[in-house]
């Protein structure tokens, strides 16, 4: 089976100067734990929120650009950071050759310069240069993982999330996928940290997030419009919005 | 699924390889163990070409693209190749209304464009643009099942099973065989698709002997003056987006958008049913025509622009009306004269360039 390509990383000796001499780089592994509301996420599991039951078979995003920033804002690159974060069922393809499932929660970052951070800004999406080519390789990007999914081939460019599922309102059930794409839903999320965490090779950091399904369609009336994907630009800006606003927040970091 | 089915179906699938990989190759015997840095052979009377940086013609990598592009192994049910829906004795059009030959069977909802001059091609490929380059556009047919339906982890498998392959790839991009290196090598190739050497190409450069007729010089002055501002320059297309007038009504929006033009890629109501300009080169070649293949004559073409513009928010202002009449008015005498010079652009060379040709056929 195709393994998810190995995480590349490169250092930036440079930017250790910058933000620290005297200690060497550290390691620090960023956790986006799913979760519905107070429930840990699962799938082909009933949960309810805002009203209605929902039943989930996929979640996947990317996440790209990771920075982190120091106390005095001096901000951290991660280097080719492409990330596909996902719960999933295997993907059915028309071939012998499918999608595994998976669960990846975890970003493991290494070659981090040492230094009190007190931010994390990612995107959620792929950037406007490699959206638009998906020859071009960088971190986990790759053609092979249905994130380029055929519906989307006429804009030939990457889905940037996909929930899949049900969801049922008392009276109806209806399937529900929820896709975000196209450069201008590329957004960006900032988050603070509630306490300067020091990176350094001494130890092994966490910066442990959660990411709350049941707020990715906050605001959209998703019986309505069970399906989101390009032809339903507004839910999906909608839907692009909550991930960089709503959707993430920090539960601790050490 | 069980392994050992798994398994059974990968040694029929070697074995078909294997029997697959016999066919006769044409290609010269490159040395394979140096990369030629390659220059488009730009046309005198052409702009220049831009190279793209992350993606640089070499001499092997445009012949690898060639035996891609003609390789039936690239679809799912290996009877499809790029070549298959791109003729090249039709300039890579495929003289269909909408094709039909795709894995699935399904009509495709538009009509194949032919493949000219790509290289130019920089304000996105399809008829409404929404691919930006020819590395991703490879993908779209690559994977849809209405045309090549392609898993593109088996395609990485099939074409690791051909040895020459392994060397090309590893030759051309020094790596194993991936997709990402298949849309590159496909997209190196049909950067080399120039047509410029028409009978109007070598009247234009001044070329020993050259010449248009009476009768063609007429037609050139009047596309000049009538057409050429959307049909614009050497290329015969400004690479934009227009609506030509070929329908007024634009709110079908099946298909995401399909029949809404570039406003499925940009979202902006004024580009509501507006499509790519094609070139008007090798136009006698490439019927039918538009964007649904519509028209099945060039003489439907002109009677469109003389009198069946329909007018919405989005016609383009150049065909709206002139002298109390909508359109571009052409007489008989104007159509005959236009219909002679786009026979002029018709460029033998290009159709029967065997650097371009099947590399399988004998
Ligand atoms: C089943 C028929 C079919 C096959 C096979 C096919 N194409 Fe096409 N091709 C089309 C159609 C139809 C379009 C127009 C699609 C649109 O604009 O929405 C097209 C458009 C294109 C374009 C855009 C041209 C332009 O001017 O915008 C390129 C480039 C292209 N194809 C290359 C390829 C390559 C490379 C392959 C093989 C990997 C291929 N095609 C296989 C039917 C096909
Ligand atoms: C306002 C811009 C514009 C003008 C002026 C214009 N065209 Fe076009 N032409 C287009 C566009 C855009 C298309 C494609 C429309 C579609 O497929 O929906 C097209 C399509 C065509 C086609 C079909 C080509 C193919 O491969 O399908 C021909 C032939 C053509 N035009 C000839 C002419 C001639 C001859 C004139 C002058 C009498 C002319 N055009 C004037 C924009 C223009």
């Amino acid at each position: 089976m195709v393994a998810i390509a190995a995480i590349l990383f490169t250092s930036c000796k440079k930017d250790d100067d910058t933000i620290n001499s005297a200690e060497a780089a550290g390691k620090a592994t960023i956790s986006m734990d799913a979760v519905v509301g107070t429930n840990d996420f699962a799938l082909n599991t009933n949960f309810t929120a805002n009203g209605k039951t929902w039943n989930f078979t996929q979640l996947r995003y990317w996440v790209s650009n990771v920075i982190l920033v120091n106390a005095a804002g001096v901000e951290y690159m991660v280097p080719n950071s492409f990330y596909l974060m996902e719960e999933n069922t295997a993907v059915v393809t028309n071939s012998n050759f499918t999608y595994p499932a998976g669960k990846r929660e975890n970003i493991q970052l290494t070659d981090i310069p040492a230094g009190d951070y007190t931010a994390i800004k990612f995107s959620v999406g792929v950037s406007e240069k490699y959206n638009n080519n998906l020859s071009l390789q960088a971190g986990e990007l790759s053609q092979l993982n249905g994130m380029t999914n055929v519906s989307w081939m006429w804009a030939t460019s990457y889905i940037f999330s996909s929930l899949k599922g049900t969801v049922n309102d008392g009276t109806t059930t209806k399937t529900i996928a929820v896709e975000t794409g196209l450069n201008t839903n590329l957004k960006s999320v900032t988050l603070s940290l509630p306490q300067a965490l020091h990176i350094s090779s001494a130890k092994e950091s966490t910066i442990s997030l959660s990411a709350d399904v049941a707020k990715i369609t906050d605001g959209v009336d998703i019986m309505a419009t069970p399906t989101i994907g390009a032809s339903q630009a507004a839910e999906m800006t909608a839907v692009a919005g909550n991930y960089s606003s709503k959707v993430f927040t920090v539960k601790s970091v050490r | 699924m069980s392994a050992a089915y798994v398994k059974a179906r990968f040694v029929l699938l070697a074995l078909l390889l294997s029997t697959l990989s016999c066919k006769k190759e044409r290609v010269n015997n490159l040395n394979l163990d140096q990369l030629h840095p390659e220059k488009l052979a730009v046309p005198g009377n052409f702009p220049a070409a831009t190279d793209d940086p992350d993606n640089p013609l070499t001499k092997e990598g445009i012949e690898l693209g060639r035996l891609l592009f003609y390789d039936t192994r690239l679809s799912g049910n290996n009877q499809l190749s790029c070549a298959s829906c791109h003729h090249q004795n039709i300039a890579f059009s495929d003289a269909t209304v909408l094709s039909n030959i795709g894995v699935s069977g399904k009509i495709l909802p538009r009509h194949t464009p032919a493949l000219i001059n790509l290289a130019w091609a920089t304000s996105g490929l399809f008829w409404d643009g929404g691919s930006t380059n020819l590395e991703s556009q490879a993908f779209g047919p690559l994977t849809s099942a209405d045309e090549m339906g392609q898993n593109l982890s088996e395609l990485e498998f099939e074409l690791k099973q051909v040895p020459d392959y392994q060397k090309r790839f590893k030759l051309v991009f020094g790596s194993e065989i991936n997709s990402a290196s298949v849309v590159k090598a496909l997209a190196q190739f049909q950067r080399t698709l120039i047509s410029g050497d028409s009978k109007y190409d070598q009247y234009i450069r001044k070329e020993a002997g050259a010449n248009l007729t009476d009768q063609e010089k007429e037609g050139l002055s009047l596309v000049d003056s009538k057409c050429r501002n959307c049909h614009a320059g050497e290329l015969f297309t400004d690479d934009r987006f227009h609506n030509n007038g070929i329908d007024a009504d634009f709110s079908n929006d099946s298909f995401e958008g399909l029949y809404q033009g570039r406003y499925r890629i940009s979202y902006n109501l004024e580009d509501l049913g507006k499509f790519k300009t094609p070139t008007l080169r090798n136009v006698l070649l490439t019927a039918p025509y538009m964007h649904d293949g519509r028209f099945s004559k060039l003489e439907d073409v002109l009677e469109h622009y003389n009198s069946g513009v329909k007018v919405s928010g989005t016609t383009d202002p150049t065909l709206l009306p002139t002298v109390g009449k909508r359109g571009i008015l052409l007489t008989a005498k104007d159509k005959n004269a236009i219909l002679a010079f786009l026979a002029s652009l018709t460029d033998n060379t290009f159709i029967q360039n065997k650097k371009l040709s099947n590399p399988y056929h004998d």
